[in-house]
């Protein structure tokens, strides 16, 4: 219970520091927003009136309060380039980004947990080697780059999977409840559905996932070779246990937890890096609004998205920590 | 350091003595690309509009009839510059920070690595991306972004180092002798914090690399004509269908410089590495 209340009060602290970090973000913008607020034929009382009505006359802490008040009753403030509430834009947003990391986040898995455990156990073999050299080329590959070139070779030359987009054109009336298209399709009994929009998802999850996989499966691999070299492997071995049981049912299970730390934070880091995806892929989501709020200069929307990254990202770093404590019964003697 | 003299020790296998190579080969580029390239890199010739590569323009011409060439080498300036900018102002600020925590102790260190650890978490590049837009697009704004976003990286490594080296019996001794704090940091921890700091410089190269090249290709860092590689991506993006040499060399560049830096980097931490060593 003592590790439970811990690690709640370190996610809220982060959540406090993230606030204040995006709290002054919004307050590095050039110019005086009373004056940007009241337009260019504003006279001066108008523009004293506006300063003290948007809680610009008051001290900083206290402007910071009044921050902290507004984002309590998710008031986020209104976009200039949709001219909507920033808080419906990102619900809006958000579950396409969600379901394009998620399976973004099983690539990985399923590349990075088999590939380390089978490269940790046949160290400095051929296929070792040749697994780390693909880590190594993954892990220079510009996220942007690959998916231009992937785009371009496998949707555009070859025509194996769709460009862009989230559906079919035939499907364009499709709507769901919940803006999970993988999800909804399931629910609704519309298998085509699914497997329309898993085919629309493949490039732009593959492309997102190789930095991500790259980096996991170094870690994986690390982890599970100091795993192998611990006495209880030889002692499996002594007593004659089959290979495939020591990786899987000893290796694997006591060397996995530290590598699921870092895949915990690599979907905070993957929904920040759609950024570089979904724009090139035509994909709605927080990454492509980023984008464009960006190019507006809507630092209010840009910094919604800073805040709501975060968050998801300390929400999975914390789901993480609870899932290893309850499996890991160690960790409770520890702590 | 094993050898003072013998600078390239650390290499061993053919590739990579290619990727120590292909290291020198871009530092060199960055500091002469703007003297040894063909044409002028901003020159636009819309007679020579998405030429393909030819023996005048070996990687061809963009969208606007610039030579590729050209502006992949005075890129090198600009993407290349701009991440050791960034590495070597986060080093400053990391190791000021981490050694002032190690020395300090107690509650001043546990704050300080508190903070260190909540930053380190968040995203970096959306990080960066809310403090781009907050500064306004440039490249400018991006190297700023990207120290504001990476200094806790440093400041953790040379402050678990620090601590290492401050258990050491000859910092003891130098307890014993009224060694000044000045003296103790420059002559005691600096040079045995020296070998772990470049094995991070060299792999923190591709990370940051890869940032800035990104920031720049979503617009808010270098902005277009300028020849930095992640805006040639951008720029290039339009005609890729018919005219793939416009994004492909940038890429390649970027792909192939940080490709490098990390064998390097990985190089130098097999055979420096003192934590790899007590394994």
């Amino acid at each position: 219970m003592h590790y439970f209340f811990q690690r709640f009060v370190f996610s809220l602290l982060s959540l406090f520091i993230l606030t204040l970090i995006t709290f002054l973000l919004s307050q590095v913008v050039p110019g005086d927003p009373a004056i940007v607020a009241a337009g260019p034929n504003a006279g001066a009382e108008k523009i004293e009136l506006l300063r003290s009505e948007m809680g610009l006359d008051k001290p900083l802490t206290q402007q910071f309060l009044i921050y902290l008040e507004k984002l309590a009753q998710g008031d986020l403030g209104k976009s200039w380039f949709t001219h909507q509430p920033i808080l419906e834009d990102l619900i809006r947003e958000l579950p396409p980004s969600l379901e394009l990391v998620i399976i973004a986040m099983i690539i990985n898995l399923m590349i990075s947990l088999p590939l380390g455990l089978c490269s940790a156990r046949y160290n400095d073999t051929k296929f070792d080697s040749s697994v780390r050299l693909f880590a190594m080329i993954g892990a220079g590959l510009p996220i942007f780059w690959t998916a231009l070139i992937l785009q371009n070779v496998i949707g555009g030359e070859l025509q194996l999977l769709p460009i862009a987009g989230r559906l079919s054109f035939e499907y364009r009336t499709f709507e769901g409840y919940t803006g999970f298209f993988l999800l909804d399709g399931l629910i609704l009994g519309r298998l085509d559905v699914f497997f329309d929009a898993l085919k629309h998802l493949i490039l732009p999850a593959f492309s997102l996932s190789l930095l991500f996989t790259a980096v996991g499966l170094r870690i994986t691999r690390t982890a599970m070779i100091s795993e192998f070299q611990k006495d209880y492997v030889l002692l499996a071995r002594t007593k004659a246990a089959s290979e495939p049981r020591i990786m899987f049912k000893h290796v694997f299970p006591n060397g996995a937890p530290p590598s699921l730390t870092v895949f915990g934070m690599q979907f905070g880091w993957m929904l920040g890096a759609t950024v570089l995806v979904e724009e090139i892929y035509g994909r709605p989501g927080i990454g492509r609004y980023a984008v464009k709020a960006v190019t507006q200069s809507d630092i209010h929307a840009v910094v919604a998205v800073v805040l709501v990254v975060g968050i998801v990202f300390l929400l999975a770093n914390l789901v993480v920590d609870l899932l290893l404590y309850l499996l890991n019964p160690r960790g409770r003697v520890d702590k | 350091m094993k050898s003072f003299f013998n600078l390239t020790f650390f290499v061993k296998s053919p590739f990579e003595k290619l990727a120590l190579g292909i290291v020198f080969f871009i530092i060199l580029i960055s500091f002469l690309g703007d003297f040894i390239v063909p044409y002028d890199p901003t020159q636009i010739d819309f007679r020579g509009k998405l030429q393909p590569p030819s023996l005048e323009h070996p990687l061809g011409q963009d969208g606007a009839g610039r030579d590729v060439l050209s502006r992949v080498l005075s890129g090198a300036r600009l993407t290349v510059l701009s991440t050791f900018t960034v590495i070597f102002v986060v080093l400053v600020i990391g190791c000021t920070i981490g050694i002032f925590s190690a020395f300090a102790g107690g509650w001043i260190d546990n704050i300080l690595m508190r903070i260190a650890d909540i930053w380190l978490g968040f995203p970096p590049l959306i990080l960066a991306l809310g403090f781009a837009a907050a500064l306004g697009a440039s490249l400018e704004a991006a190297i700023w972004a990207l120290i504001f976003s990476w200094w806790p990286n440093y400041a953790r490594l040379s402050r678990m180092i620090t601590l290492d080296i401050l258990s050491k019996p000859f910092i003891a001794g130098a307890e014993v002798l009224g060694v000044p704090l000045w003296r103790k940091v420059t002559f005691y921890v600096l040079p045995n914090a020296f070998d772990v700091l470049i094995i991070q410089v060299a792999l923190g190269v591709s990370a940051v690399m890869l940032s800035i090249s990104g920031l720049s290709f979503i617009g808010v860092g270098a902005q277009i004509p300028a020849p930095e590689w992640g805006s040639m991506i951008a720029d290039g993006r339009a005609h890729m269908s018919t005219a793939w040499w416009v994004v492909v060399f940038p890429g390649l560049a970027i792909f192939f410089s940080a490709l490098s830096f990390n064998v390097v980097g990985d190089a130098l931490r097999r055979e420096l590495d003192p934590l790899l060593r007590r394994v």
